[in-house]
């Protein structure tokens, strides 16, 4: 028996019961329905919920094969003995430290979607799938596996379920277990040491009086702020071979996703191409403030101030915020002159905060979120401009 | 200048009326449920702060500091009438409440009626008299700056009603479980749109005291770990 007709008999089996919407979402998601329907005027598509969130899935997985390499690569090269980027011992580790995550990520999201759809007596939704996805992408790989649990349960619930499910809610799901994870466990989540393996692990142990070498795992956000410049190539930030989260480093592999998804139709390219000109907007004024001689090197926002406007785009969460977290669907601003809106002001606020706030160098999460909180007052705005301007020109024709 | 501006940004999002101190929580909480009624009554607390934190700026400067009425005389001097502030504050306020409410049925009766009865509870909003209070602990040094303070204040519990009122909007047609239906999403939303609000928190300010503190505390605990591994290797050599 194949494992479809499998899934069918169990399917039929539970029919009718608390537990028929599990083997549905099983049954659909691997396959599509074994009977057709009858009668009626069909429209037949095939961008249903469940390919659109596949699709963006595959734009991740080349960040996510990437930053499994990058991981190994930035470890070994953090302890001093560097190895090939492309080896199995890099690749190794970013296996062993990221599946772990991506593992806990889709099973305790999961299962509370399972529990929700059971409960609720509702088909199980898609909208994990996606953000299964990010969290591992955009959280410290060495980060503790409860911790992450924790952190699912709570954005899964408070920030999805609460509203009705998906669809429904009003914050990125992925960007509020981010948010949850860096308010309530902040050493795990900001510094120096969090974003290679190994370096937390290793500082502790000089601490405890270890006779070993200091991994410094700094980020290039982090050492532009301090003043040190970047201390990498702008090759090699935009080819993604620089220390942070799993998914985040790659612009060029980002930009492939971005323009696939641009490509499918599923992302929207008025907010990345806002977002991106809101950035360079905000990149240009600080420089144009530090050559106009306003700041000076003694000033502790110099650093990162008088980074050229463009590096703004290559470094940091910004490149994988804008294409895969600011493009949600459903938390993004729905109509067209709101996209440019919201775009615009998600870059401008990011480069903002990460310039001026130094308690909170990645500020592309928090921006995106302030944005998700204002994007229904921008649509608002919008359609009541719409309607205004529809009854001019009604009252111009019938006058 | 720059004080000016920095007064005015950091009212409005980092010590948001809202998001910060969750003052001003009723209103807030009821009038919300349409963004049209929100912009009025937003825009009616962002009138009746920014006036009543400068008039009160002037009784706290002039009469109820600790020796304020040295104007009426060197007898005067050591009055302290701060026992007053509460009286004094909420007194102004209901005036110009008052005034806001004779304006607004007068112009535009459908605002006044669709804000109903919270319209002269502005007057006992705590986001009003939170303002006139903040100043007065904070010591706001000047009638201009308090004029700022009060009108920046406002405008962030504008921001707050606004983005909130379009939200639930927004969600009128979500399937919100029977239970959390009505304030409490409400409440819920709040905590969450606070979450995207402290992208400020630290910014102009806290962020390098925060980070001061962190790194004491991160050297602490490096000592009491050296220490006790010291402890460690003794036991054992003793052993």
């Amino acid at each position: 028996m194949s494992l479809k007709s499998t899934l069918h008999n169990l399917k039929e089996k539970y029919k009718g019961t608390k537990m028929a919407p599990a083997f549905n979402a099983l049954h659909t998601f691997l396959y599509l329905p074994n009977d057709t329907t009858h009668g009626g005027t069909h429209i037949k598509a095939a961008d249903d919920l469940k390919r659109t969130m596949n699709t963006v899935i595959m734009a991740l997985i080349p960040c996510l094969i990437f930053g499994m390499f990058n991981a190994g690569y930035q470890h070994y090269h953090a302890l001093g003995t560097p190895v090939d980027f492309l080896s199995w011992d890099s690749f190794s580790i970013g296996l062993i430290k990221v599946l772990p995550l991506i593992i806990v990520s889709y099973g305790v999201g999961l299962g509370i979607e399972f529990l929700f759809a059971i409960i609720k007596g509702h088909e199980v939704e898609e909208g994990y799938l996606v953000t299964g996805m990010l969290v591992p992408l955009i959280v410290p790989i060495d980060l503790p596996l409860w911790m992450l649990a924790v952190a699912v349960a709570f954005g899964v619930v408070i920030g999805k379920e609460v509203f009705g499910g998906t669809g429904m809610n009003i914050l990125n799901p992925a960007l509020t277990i981010r948010a949850f994870l860096f308010f309530a466990y902040p050493t795990w989540m900001s510094g120096d040491k969090v974003w290679v393996h190994g370096a937390v692990e290793r500082a502790n142990e000089i601490a405890s009086g270890a006779n070993v070498d200091v991994i410094s795992g700094e980020t290039i956000l982090g050492s532009l702020a301090q003043g040190n410049g970047a201390g990498y190539s702008v090759a090699d930030m935009f080819y993604g071979f620089i220390p942070g989260s799993v998914g985040e480093t790659s612009t060029f592999l980002i930009l492939l996703g971005g323009l696939f998804l641009i490509f499918t139709k599923i992302g929207s390219w008025r907010i990345m191409l806002s977002s991106v000109l809101g950035a360079l907007v905000m990149g240009l004024i600080f420089n144009s403030v530090v050559d106009a001689g306003w700041v000076t090197v003694s000033s502790k926002f110099y650093g990162l101030m008088s980074t050229e406007f463009w590096h703004h785009l290559l470094i940091g969460g910004f490149a994988f915020g804008t294409v895969f977290m600011a493009t949600d669907p459903v938390t993004a601003s729905q109509t067209n002159k709101g996209k440019w809106i919201y775009g615009f002001l998600v870059g401008f606020i990011s480069i903002l905060i990460r310039v001026f706030n130094p308690a909170y160098p990645e500020g592309v999460m928090l921006a995106i979120l302030l944005m998700n909180v204002f994007a229904p007052t921008i649509d608002h705005y919008v359609v009541q401009g719409n309607v205004k301007k529809r009854m001019k020109r009604l009252k111009a024709k019938t006058a | 200048m720059l004080e000016h501006i920095e007064l005015f940004f950091k009212s409005i999002f980092i010590d948001n009326m809202v998001f910060a101190t969750f003052l001003g929580m009723c209103s807030y909480l009821a009038v919300s449920k349409k963004v049209s009624t929100a912009v009025g009554l937003g825009a009616a607390v962002i009138f009746v702060l920014a006036v009543t934190v400068p008039v009160n700026w002037l009784l706290d400067q002039y009469i109820l500091q600790p020796g304020a009425l040295k104007w009426l005389g060197a007898e005067y001097a050591d009055y302290d009438l701060s026992f007053l502030s509460f009286i004094m504050f909420i007194a102004t306020i209901a005036t110009m409440v008052q005034l806001v409410e004779i304006v607004v049925e007068k112009f535009s009766p459908a605002l006044y009626n669709s804000l109903g009865i919270f319209l002269p509870l502005i007057a006992v909003n705590c986001a009003i008299l939170g303002g006139s209070l903040f100043m007065q602990s904070r010591e706001i040094p000047s009638i201009g700056l308090a004029f700022n303070y009060g009108l920046s204040s406002g405008i962030g519990w504008f921001l707050a009603i606004l983005a909130i009122a379009a939200i639930r909007e927004k969600i009128r047609y979500s399937n919100v479980p029977a239970p959390l239906r009505g304030l409490g999403i409400t409440f819920i939303i709040t905590g969450l749109m606070a979450i995207g609000f402290m992208s400020f928190g630290g910014m102009l300010t806290g962020g390098d005291e925060g980070a001061k503190e962190e790194a004491e505390t991160a050297q602490v605990e490096t000592v009491k770990k050296d220490t006790e591994n010291k402890l460690a290797n003794n036991t054992k050599v003793n052993e």
